[in-house]
């Protein structure tokens, strides 16, 4: 599951740009389930098994946070936004990857030599930023690049201490891996997969993909935010990495069916697998669309705790995500026929 | 010399202040190609370039060889790294990076980044502090790495458009890199100084090393080449150099006049871009110190212009490089003299 969330990461698709993800994720399924790609660009895989008593769906958000150029200005320089939610702080002195040529730009400010204490230690917001791509004039930049043009953050797929991996894009690229071994380990029942886009910028894939599909019960694989660092609190850390999956409770788009977030930690319990929940209600997903679609569907999330999440470096315990991989396996077996 | 190839191993170099030793021998192997080369317990590397003639006056040529970075000062609990800064670094500039630890052994590691909901309404972090995540408990990082140990972000040479490159350190490899050109450009060619070198450590932390450097190699001239500040988006021309349009030569009441004037009119004659840096006092860089080393030692600056100084995405363009080397070329061979 490692060398395919790799792959997985290290592509680029910010949300509305998520075909580079889809067509590798249809080349891993297409011999293990029927496919639909829908207009918003959902791709809904689903896989015969077993007739069950209830329809099931799980869902992970292909798209990842990043940035968009919004002008071309005068000196070549481009003018951007953020893509979902980044905070400016994490952008700064990074490279970037901008367009469809991969063009390289590098994002920062004035010398910290000529700037005042005060601006020393505040964050540049976006607005007074711009990307650096080497180009001294509109003209010789829009040879390279378009406004429009996707951006996203250079970062290295790295292994480090003990179990843990770094990248930029592992929410939520580390469901997308989940379910595709869940499809290529063929379940037993009739279940539908959905792959879906622009969950960062308010859940809309998710919208219309639970739409088509119906469902009675719904499983979100997810990555959330994980403060276990030095300074904060322990009720402020939300949740911690190498204790397990998180099922939640609430966040502040769900409240989450009780009885299914009682089975989670039942089945967690019962086969020795660490599970954890939020100690800080934020954060939401896709849940938040699809526990309200049409009639309502009962919704679970299983997330990776993530740490320094929608940044370039985003870091996850391997542990977990297999511990999350064996949950959902069992949780979904403990559905089908509920 | 394939300047690019060269300045590549050079900024690669590990070389925090303090902890010069691994990018001073990498220096010191490109020198002796040119030079009778020592290396001291400071971290300084020193050349002697061909015969010394009792008649010609000496030269010094230098720049120095530490970059900016961080140090572990603390293991926390939780087996984070506590870090403080090593030289005037840009802590807007670390939040997410991924670092290198240089404990026992090469440590990845990443920068924690507080998320939003620990930061205060202000926008600044509940603590000032950074920390590295090495993925480690207490117990296993204080096996691997002490106080004292330094960290940097190592982001390797790439090019830009045009001749434009980014990399860390930078700040000051393109100088040394530029003196070497220089020296490569005056093999076999008669010079009307006796010439010698200088790559100097700890710069960044008050340059200490040029102080002590200066002193063993006596000189009666010295020219310091290092970095100033380019032109980005966010400064007007009227404060700043501009990328690509040659050395620029300082003028200040710390310098030697005399030989600021020189090297215009050497620029001038031969036909080579420059830029005038006026400073109104001192110069921020080893020039401070090697001017007024033992009697007193006649100092020049040439700056290399650069944008998004003690930033691990330092930007610069190759042909000032080549062009500050070929002005101290044309320097030593006496073309300033009618």
């Amino acid at each position: 599951m490692k060398e395919l969330l790799k792959n997985l990461c290290l592509l680029n698709g910010i949300s509305g740009d998520e075909g580079r993800v889809r067509e590798f994720i249809i080349s891993q399924i297409k011999d293990h389930a029927q496919l639909t790609v829908d207009p918003l660009g959902n791709l809904i895989a689903f896989c015969k098994g077993k007739p069950s008593k209830n329809r099931v769906l799980v869902s992970a958000h292909m798209d990842e946070v990043g940035l968009i150029v919004t002008y071309i200005n005068s000196d070549g320089t481009l003018k951007f936004d953020c893509v979902g939610g980044v905070d400016p702080k994490v952008v700064f002195a990074k490279r970037v990857r901008v367009g469809d040529q991969s063009v390289l730009g590098v994002i920062a400010h004035k010398a910290v030599h000529n700037i005042s204490k005060d601006e020393r230690i505040k964050t540049v917001p976006f607005e007074n930023l711009v990307i650096d791509i080497g180009c001294e004039s509109r003209e010789q930049a829009e040879k390279l690049v378009r406004q429009g043009d996707s951006v996203h953050f250079v970062s290295e797929f790295l292994e480090f201490g003990d179990g843990f991996v770094k990248c930029k894009a592992i929410d939520d690229r580390a469901g997308c891996a989940m379910m595709i071994k869940l499809i290529q380990d063929r379940p037993e029942y009739d279940t539908y997969f959905t792959f879906v886009v622009q969950e960062e910028i308010g859940l809309r894939g998710a919208t219309t993909a639970s739409y088509s599909v119906d469902p009675d019960f719904a499983f979100v694989l997810e990555s959330t935010t994980a403060s276990d660092i030095p300074g904060a609190e322990n009720d402020k850390k939300v949740c911690e990495l190498g204790k397990g999956p998180v099922v939640s409770y609430m966040d502040r788009h769900t409240i989450y069916d009780k009885e299914m977030y009682d089975l989670a930690f039942d089945t967690a319990k019962s086969n020795n697998i660490p599970c954890q929940t939020k100690s800080v209600i934020a954060g939401g997903n896709d849940a938040g669309a699809i526990h309200i679609s049409r009639g309502g569907v009962r919704t679970t999330a299983v997330s990776l705790p993530c740490r320094y999440l929608h940044s370039p470096s985003c870091v996850i315990k391997q542990s977990d995500m297999d511990n999350a991989y064996k949950l959902i396996k069992l949780l979904l077996d403990r559905t089908y026929n509920k | 010399m394939e300047l690019l190839k060269v300045l590549g191993e050079l900024c690669s170099a590990h070389g925090v202040s303090g902890d010069e030793n691994k990018a001073s021998l990498i220096a010191a192997d490109h020198l002796r190609e040119f030079a009778t080369v020592t290396v001291d317990a400071f971290g300084n590397v020193y050349g002697h370039v061909g015969e010394q003639d009792e008649n010609k006056q000496t030269l010094m040529l230098e720049a120095h060889i530490d970059e900016i970075g961080y140090i572990v000062t603390y293991i926390t609990d939780e087996g984070f790294l506590k870090i403080s800064n090593c030289g005037g670094t840009d802590d807007r500039a670390i939040t997410a990076q991924q670092v290198s630890v240089l404990g026992r052994e090469k440590l990845p590691g990443i920068v924690t980044s507080v998320p939003p909901h620990l930061q205060k309404d202000s926008g600044e972090d509940s603590d000032d502090s950074f920390y590295v995540d090495i993925g480690l408990t207490k117990q296993q990082a204080e096996q691997l790495v002490s106080p004292g140990d330094g960290v940097l972000v190592e982001n390797k040479l790439e090019c830009m458009q045009g001749h434009l490159v980014t990399s860390k350190a930078l700040d000051d490899r393109c100088g040394v890199a530029a003196v070497l050109l220089a020296l490569d450009k005056l093999k076999n060619k008669q010079t009307s100084y006796n010439i010698c070198v200088l790559f100097s450590a700890q710069e960044e932390t008050g340059e200490r090393g040029a102080k002590t450097g200066s002193y063993k190699l006596d000189a009666d001239l010295a020219v310091a080449v290092d970095v100033s500040f380019a032109k980005t988006h966010y400064e007007s021309e009227d404060t700043t150099g501009i990328l690509g349009k040659g050395v620029m030569i300082g003028v200040a009441p710390s310098l030697s006049r005399e030989l600021s004037d020189a090297f215009i009119s050497t620029a001038e004659k031969c036909g080579i871009a420059y830029q005038i840096e006026v400073m109104n006092g001192r110069t921020g860089t080893d020039a401070d110190q090697i001017s007024v080393t033992r009697t007193g030692v006649k100092t020049v600056t040439l700056s290399i212009p650069q944008r998004y100084m003690h930033t691990p995405v330092e930007v610069i363009d190759l042909m000032d490089v080549e062009n500050t080397a070929a002005l101290i070329a044309e320097f030593v061979q006496g073309r300033c003299e009618k």
